[in-house]
């Protein structure tokens, strides 16, 4: 479970001032569930998820994941958490068998549960073909499922996806967003953000509907149209924005 | 800090290293190729052309050569490598200028009587004009020098004769002058000022590319992300790639250590021939684990500064251009091996690479001050920590990870 409590995260900048990019955020994401963090590019989102990943340290409030809280034991959450975004690399010069153990030994993993793991992820994701191959001669899609592989190779209950499609081609985005599907019917706790709304639509159980670094509405996709008198998740976008 | 994860992340950024092209080119093949290369051309060059110099014929112009007693003008015709012009051929025309325009070489003025004055003792004067930028003349002035001290010599013998004295009068005792520095010392002269340099230098090309790639290639593949939300701690991070850098560094800096001692002890018999003996430069163990003294820290200043460079750039281009004025920024005090008078003092011990650069043309020459050594390897370490503790800082502080 990830349970967002009054997040917030102020910036300084030096020409614009302090900028609030998250003001007093909360929201929670059931395990099973597919949680979507929807807004445009701006909102907030890629900075809630760098909160909850440890990656960037809340100006206030807090996030507790597994009962683990963010801003007392990041170390700890670490590794409860399997991180992807759109803009994730690899190492070219790695394989992704070597990748996908060296992850694995930094979540503190032993040789023999990471050599299962592989196996396991690896048949399941159709990559022994390219296994051993250097990771910059891959395509997309292979790239792709090298760092989905990386993502979860410690096993993680809860899985963070920052727009996880951004920038990939048809096939690789179909990859991932089959992947974000079985994550939720395996039980994880998954939230994962987006500004495409049809790609939400598709997939979410749950949206948040973030603007400005506020959250907007929340509720079950049905829930947040029915509230907003619209159709689709696009034109509830623009009336709950009010724009 | 768990150890266990410091060695996984030297593990893997080894790996990844020393598959990297670029990197392989500067820690390994500069290092090992630059020197010898560089002996081989800057040598050639100088015998060859020393040679041509040598072989080639001067051509001079002496004025009033009708003055000159008449052996003195058979020395003169006679002379290898020198070729007199006759002067009616500048007929007209301004001897000296021709003479700085390179018309020819050196130029002779025999003043009217000269001949004659001699004969009767009386003081007479020659002058000889020559352009020293020129190699060329200043071949010739040395021989026509030769060619008048001869002669006076002769001169000054016959006179003596004349008046019943022994030549041997004006020499009194003889001079010889004889060169007592160890093998290592001339040498050390020789190839000190250039060694502390290369070594230097090498060191730091050698860090350079892996210093880019582990932090500013992690930003810009979008690999840091990943990094920053794994269990292993920023420390762990920051200290795995900082080992990694800094063995390149060495690596490079020996490297180019010890194709310098092959090609001293290898090549040079080849490319100067007679100049070999006092070229063989021993490197005994102690000379080499004393530069290994100093590398050490300065190696790790190095690997400090350029990883807290590239943790600082967003983009492996940025880095790249920063890293391209540091490299400036060390190549000057690194020169400073090359100034002659330049002595290590307390004060210079405490510069880094000034100090570096001092020790090591010291070590080569053979003469070892410990007291600057000890300050020196302080003065560096204390360095290397603080620029270490700074990468650390930034690697943990969000506005350089996240700079937009």
């Amino acid at each position: 479970m990830i349970k967002a409590e009054e997040l917030t995260k102020i910036f300084k900048d030096k020409k614009r001032g302090e900028v609030r990019a998250v003001d007093h955020v909360s929201f929670t994401c059931e395990p099973g569930v597919v949680y979507g963090l929807l807004g445009p590019n701006g909102a907030g989102k890629t900075t809630t998820l760098r909160m909850l990943s440890t990656a960037l340290r809340p100006t206030s409030g807090t996030a507790v994941i597994n009962g683990v809280d963010v801003t007392k034991e990041p170390q700890k959450v670490r590794s409860q958490i399997g991180f992807l975004s759109g803009g994730t690399g690899l190492y070219g010069r790695l394989s992704p068998r070597e990748m996908v153990a060296y992850f694995g030994k930094l979540y503190g993993m032993s040789k023999e549960a990471i050599e299962e793991r592989i196996e396991k992820l690896f048949d399941m994701l159709d990559m022994h073909d390219f296994a051993s191959a250097r990771n910059e001669k891959l395509s997309g899609g292979m790239k792709q499922k090298v760092s989905i592989a990386r993502s979860v190779v410690h096993d993680p209950p809860a899985m963070i996806f920052d727009e996880p499609t951004t920038g990939l081609d048809v096939m690789s985005s179909r990859t991932i967003v089959q992947f974000i599907r079985q994550c939720g019917d395996e039980g994880k706790t998954v939230i994962f953000s987006t500004h495409i709304m049809s790609e939400a639509m598709r997939l979410c159980d749950r949206v948040g509907i973030i603007h400005k670094g506020k959250l907007y509405a929340e509720g079950t996709v049905n829930e947040v149209l029915e509230r907003s008198g619209t159709s689709n998740l696009e034109d509830a976008f623009i009336k709950i924005v009010g724009e | 800090m768990q150890l266990s994860n410091v060695v996984t992340i030297v593990k893997k950024e080894m790996t990844d290293t020393l598959r990297d092209r670029r990197t392989l080119i500067f820690m390994l093949l500069v290092p090992i190729a630059a020197i010898p290369l560089l002996m081989m051309g800057l040598s050639s060059l100088m015998v060859s052309q020393i040679n041509k110099v040598k072989g080639e014929t001067s051509e001079i112009v002496i004025q009033g050569s009708q003055f000159l007693p008449e052996d003195l003008q058979t020395v003169f015709s006679e002379a290898s490598g020198l070729a007199i012009k006759a002067e009616d051929e500048f007929e007209g025309k301004d001897l000296m200028e021709e003479l700085k325009e390179g018309s020819f070489e050196a130029l002779v003025v025999v003043p009217e009587g000269f001949g004659s004055n001699v004969q009767r003792e009386t003081p007479a004067g020659i002058d000889i004009f020559y352009d020293e930028a020129e190699m060329k003349s200043e071949f010739a002035e040395r021989k026509i020098k030769d060619i008048l001290t001869d002669y006076k010599d002769r001169v000054v013998q016959k006179r003596m004769e004349g008046y019943g004295l022994s030549g041997e009068l004006l020499n009194p005792f003889a001079i010889t002058s004889q060169n007592v520095a160890p093998l290592q010392k001339m040498a050390g002269k020789e190839f000190g000022t250039i060694l502390p340099y290369l070594i230097i230098i090498m060191c730091f090309m050698g860090a350079m590319y892996p210093a880019i790639d582990l932090a500013a290639g992690e930003k810009e593949r979008g690999t840091l992300e990943t990094l920053l939300v794994s269990p292993a701690t920023r420390g762990e991070f920051v200290f795995g790639k900082y080992i990694v850098i800094l063995i390149t560094g060495i690596v490079a800096a020996f490297l180019s250590l010890g194709s310098l001692v092959f090609s001293l002890n290898y090549m040079v018999e080849d490319l100067f021939k007679g100049m070999s003996k006092m070229l063989a430069i021993e490197f005994d163990l102690s000379t080499i684990a004393l530069v290994f003294l100093v590398v050490l820290p300065l190696a790790g200043i190095f690997a400090g500064v350029l990883l807290s460079v590239s943790i600082f750039a967003r983009s492996f281009k940025e880095a790249q251009s920063y890293v391209t004025a540091l490299n400036m920024l060390i190549i000057l005090p690194a020169i400073v091996s090359f100034l002659p008078g330049v002595e290590i003092d307390y004060r210079m011990a405490i510069i880094p690479v000034v100090n570096a650069s001092l020790i090591i043309k010291d070590a080569i020459s053979g003469s070892i001050q410990w007291n600057f050594v000890f300050v020196a390897l302080l003065s560096n370490t204390v360095l290397a920590a603080i620029a270490l503790v700074f990468c650390k800082k930034w690697f943990e502080k969000e506005s350089v990870l996240f700079r937009m």
